[in-house]
């Protein structure tokens, strides 16, 4: 009984502290009330289930807790989101074991609802596997050790599928035999399958959506994982992670108008058309030419099998590089610096005279480590005393909040940073819009091209401001293939092309 | 042990009271609240814990220590990490406040 109250007790404690994570002033006490109600929960546990003579256990958590606290203490803010994919697949590999120990009939005694803890055993081994190879390809992709572009195999819908129904199966399977070790290996192997299947097709800008799906994924593992071994807190704090983690995916969904379902499906099939996800070329430029996506040139594409789409891949990949090599000596020739559209103005001429500045940060910022020459930027300035804001895409960079987190590294106040729908009034107001490495977010053509992947998704209205500067790696369109219309706006548009860190230097030493 | 009803019971009440609550959060702190999110899906520790330590007193044999050790060794990493992470990212935020 003392321990079903201490469980809700402890419960309530984790909620306490998510909730005091809604305000930036309290969110240090509320993470620290959360890790010590988890501290709690686990010394709980190990007076409870007897087992503070195993010696076993402190080792192994000795081990880990040394691990965690190195990672966490040298990693860098860049490698945030990777790092956090990798921590959340650890957690969904330590529910899957918990799952097969408690399916082989391991660590407890012998249960009063043996379907029930096979069932909820088996479902821990599935969705804590996918959540550990997803998670993993997941972090490979960010960490750039795998290929960053959605990676479709032949027939993979075909394998797709058939890794759900062989899971499903050894999960029925499994529900009604206990204690077989073929059963535990094979749906081991096949939900991880299923789990590498679904991740590696994902790609770029997708990212932040993974990984909160994962994220949730994980709180439902240790969930279910607590169902299996009949542990309500367990139970309880894993169904809270399920919820945020879903929220948080269902958030991002909307604001790029784009279902779970065809992110984790249909999305694959159209990304892998478009040819030039953003953030995996970084040494080829220029693409823009050979690939204005024309609705035929999709569907030609679309009818195509993934192989041949492949090749073709390869050879239009061959084609930019000839052309960002032509494109190098054209500028070189021409004096290097890809120059202002405008006559007189200069990028730096119209920042040294605005007085109401929206800077809008993406990706490419991240890419660039650009965030504390940003912060440079503003320092500048606002010692002219220009008021600079700062306007926040939901799915700006690689996971929820992404730009919120580089810029707080910089030691940008966050009472600066305002979200999409309070500032996206005032771009028609604002004296300049500085735009660093963002893209698809601010792409007009969201709003009217129908048939393309961001049609309907809502995007900051930069093309309403009167100056915009663009400062980003190249022209080509972003991860979702569109064409920004902004690049070819005949005034007050300033392309700044190259590494945001050096052209925003270059501005900044000419203001 | 609990009844099932019950637990799944539990499970559905946490996953509604964590929507609301979570749903206050904005978006300004969405990734410290994602990786705390995700130290605390490392409190599948617990379950890992009790599980090993009633495996290795009852000797329930060496596979069960092995499966056991590595998923506490895993979750140790996940809340230690996740927790050390989001504090290291809270207090960025409020560095100015200092």
């Amino acid at each position: 009984m003392i321990q079903i109250v201490i469980s809700i007790v402890l419960s309530l404690a984790v909620l306490a502290g998510i909730s005091m994570m809604s305000k930036v002033k309290s969110s240090v006490a509320g993470n620290l009330l959360s890790a010590c109600a988890m501290l709690c929960g686990v010394i709980a546990t190990l007076c409870f289930s007897h087992v503070l003579s195993a010696w076993t256990i402190f080792v192994a958590m000795i081990i880990g807790a040394l691990i965690g606290s190195l990672m966490a203490s040298r990693a860098q803010m860049i490698q945030m989101p990777q790092l956090v994919a990798l921590f959340n697949g650890l957690g969904g590999g330590a529910s899957a074991l918990v799952g097969v120990m408690t399916y082989m009939g391991w660590g407890m005694e012998a249960p009063e609802y043996p379907m029930f803890v096979r069932f909820t055993a088996m479902l821990a081994i599935a969705v804590g596997m996918i959540t550990l190879v997803g998670s993993l390809v997941a972090a490979g992709k960010l960490h750039r050790i795998l290929n960053q572009r959605p990676v479709v195999y032949a027939g993979h819908s075909l394998m797709t599928l058939l890794s759900i129904i062989g899971s499903v199966a050894l999960i029925v399977l499994g529900t009604l035999y206990g204690q077989s070790w073929c059963v535990a290996l094979c749906a081991l192997i096949v939900t991880g399958l299923f789990g590498y299947l679904f991740a590696i097709r994902v790609g770029g800008a997708d990212m932040p959506i993974t990984i909160s799906l994962l994220n949730s994924l994980s709180g439902v593992a240790g969930s279910i994982a607590g169902m299996a071994i009949g542990d309500l807190f367990l139970v309880a704090v894993g169904g809270i992670v399920g919820a945020s983690g879903l929220l948080l995916t269902q958030i991002m969904c909307r604001a790029m108008n784009r279902s779970l379902m065809s992110i984790l499906l249909g999305g694959a099939k159209k990304s892998s058309s478009k040819p030039q996800p953003q953030q995996t070329l970084k040494t080829e430029e220029g693409g823009k030419t050979v690939f204005a996506p024309e609705a035929d040139f999709e569907k030609l594409l679309e009818q195509l099998n993934d192989m041949e789409v492949q090749q073709l891949l390869n050879a239009i990949e061959a084609l930019t590089k000839e052309v960002s090599g032509l494109r190098a000596e054209l500028a070189q020739q021409k004096g290097a610096a890809p120059a202002a559209k405008t006559e007189e103005k200069t990028p730096a001429s119209v920042l040294r005279d605005a007085k109401d500045v929206i800077i809008v940060p993406g990706y490419g910022m991240a890419l660039a480590q650009a965030q504390h020459t940003v912060k440079q930027l503003v320092d500048k300035l606002e010692y002219k005393g220009a008021n600079v804001r700062f306007a926040i895409h939901p799915v700006a960079g690689r996971m929820p909040g992404h730009m919120n987190v580089l810029l707080a590294e910089a030691d940008i106040p966050y009472e600066k940073l305002f979200e999409m729908e309070a500032i996206n009034d005032d771009f028609q107001k604002a004296d300049a819009v500085v735009v660093i490495g963002a893209n698809d977010v601010l792409n007009p053509a969201a709003r009217h091209a129908e048939g393309t992947p961001i049609y309907g998704m809502p995007v900051l209205n930069v093309d309403q401001a009167k100056e915009v500067i663009v400062c980003n790696f190249d022209l080509k369109p972003g991860y979702a293939g569109v064409e920004n219309p902004i690049y070819t706006r005949e005034t007050g548009v300033y392309l700044c092309l190259g590494d945001a860190k050096e052209t925003l230097m270059k501005i900044i030493n000419e203001i | 042990m609990i009844h099932p009803l019950i637990l799944v019971a539990v499970f559905i009440v946490c996953t509604v009271a964590g929507y609301f609550i979570i749903r206050q959060v904005p978006s300004l702190l969405h990734t410290p609240l994602m990786s705390g999110m995700n130290a605390l899906s490392g409190v599948t520790l617990v379950g890992a814990l009790s599980a090993t330590g009633i495996a290795l007193l009852s000797g329930d044999g060496i596979w069960a220590q092995v499966f056991g050790c590595v998923a506490i060794v895993l979750a140790t990493i996940n809340v230690f990490g996740g927790f050390g992470i989001t504090h290291r990212m809270l207090r960025m935020f409020n560095k100015k406040k200092k």
